[in-house]
């Protein structure tokens, strides 16, 4: 697998937040303010990037019998560190992050990273795709919390729960537009069946 | 395989263990300096010279009202030879969405130096203008003793007060005020509470 295609993958076509949708609870919970966002997305990704590359290491040391406790033990013991780490240095930040932090332990999008890729590929690779695929989940969060945290001023139900549904909708919706402009420019590619199954949002079938 | 996962599990442990051996002095440090950092926003005319204390923790008898959690933890504020004043934690058990954990600072004379909503979980936009960070609704306390107001001012301008509710939020200001109020109440034919040992 090219690299190109590992960065574009995170970035763009398979982001996480808005064509993967994984990791949606801290997504729309946190993205109430800038500083939440830029923490929670810190945070993740983080946890993203060494877990795919601890995954990575110990990938011909795991059979099928023990490989998803092992991956959670891995991530679980990741998210503690990141935990203790922001406690740390940003006592602040850890109070109105609050429980979903330590909730970073359930988010899809680090076992979904484990399960698709980093189990399978080399740590550069790993590695790689733990930077984009985070720094994709970072950039939608910290949108999402932008726009909220700039429209709540005149409208208070951005900054309410629905709000961050509505929000994220519209952005979901950008990216569709943007991709079906591109699209008409760019040869259509074959993709295969595996890949697919990534996909939520968009062209499914 | 077994094996390997107990080894794994070993190594995450001791993973964490290192991280938190390291962690756990600075942990202490920080949570301390956010205590006192907010304790000084809080309390700042009376730190000029005076310094914060150790909390003491004073239990309180049945008569205490809902606003105050017994025992109260009531941490002093002394310069060099004695209390100038007292920084008391309470809460408005009637907020919109649950209870607001807020903080007194009084001075010698129950004169309020500072009030903050320390933590809650009020309908953003709207029930969260307590925030300072929000609005100085909070602020307009600073300054006021407990008789400088009839029994019956100490309440939101709906229900007869003279403190200003916000629109489409009467219950927050509300809770806040009327918790307050209460809270000045009590130590006014309390004030042994507020001794901190000086």
């Amino acid at each position: 697998m090219k690299l190109s295609t590992v960065w574009l993958r995170g970035l763009w076509d398979q982001n996480p937040g808005l064509i993967q949708l994984l990791g949606l609870c801290p997504l729309l919970a946190v993205s109430n303010t800038v500083d939440n966002a830029i923490g929670l997305g810190l945070a993740t990704l983080f946890v993203l990037v060494m877990s795919n590359a601890s995954i990575s290491l110990i990938r011909h040391l795991v059979d099928e019998a023990i490989r998803l406790p092992a991956f959670v033990l891995v991530i679980a013991a990741l998210t503690t560190s990141a935990e203790l780490l922001i406690q740390a240095f940003d006592y602040p930040l850890y109070q109105s992050l609050g429980i979903f932090l330590p909730l970073i332990v359930t988010n899809c999008l680090i076992l979904g990273r484990a399960e698709a890729l980093a189990r399978q590929e080399p740590l550069l690779i790993s590695t790689m795709d733990g930077i984009a695929q985070g720094l994709g989940f970072f950039l939608v969060l910290v949108s999402l919390g932008a726009i909220r945290e700039w429209v709540s001023d005149t409208l208070i139900l951005a900054a309410l729960p629905p709000g961050a549904f509505i929000a994220l909708g519209m952005l979901i919706a950008i990216h569709q537009v943007i991709q079906k402009t591109l699209n008409r420019f760019r040869p259509k590619t074959q993709l295969s069946s595996k890949e697919r199954r990534v996909r939520t949002t968009g062209d499914i079938s | 395989m077994t094996f390997r996962l107990a080894l794994f599990g070993l190594i995450a442990s001791a993973f964490v263990g290192i991280i938190y051996v390291i962690t756990e002095p600075m942990i202490i440090e920080s949570k301390e300096k956010a205590r006192i950092e907010r304790l000084y926003s809080l309390a700042k005319p009376l730190l000029t010279d005076g310094k914060i204390g150790n909390p003491v923790y004073k239990v309180l008898a049945t008569d205490a009202p809902v606003s105050l959690i017994n025992p109260l933890p009531v941490t002093p504020i002394d310069n060099d030879q004695l209390q100038i004043g007292a920084v008391i934690p309470f809460r408005a058990v009637e907020g919109y969405s649950g209870t607001i954990k807020l903080l007194l600072a009084l001075d010698l004379e129950q004169r309020i130096v500072g009030v903050r909503a320390i933590d809650h979980k009020e309908t953003p936009g709207l029930g969260d203008k307590i925030d300072t960070q929000k609005t100085d609704w909070i602020l307009q306390f600073n300054g006021l003793r407990y008789e400088d107001l009839s029994p019956t001012a100490w309440a939101v301008t709906k229900d007869g007060g003279q403190f200003d509710s916000f629109t489409g939020a009467t219950i927050t200001p509300r809770a806040v005020v009327d918790a307050l109020a209460e809270t000045l109440g009590y130590f006014k034919t309390h004030p042994q509470v507020l001794e901190g040992g000086k």
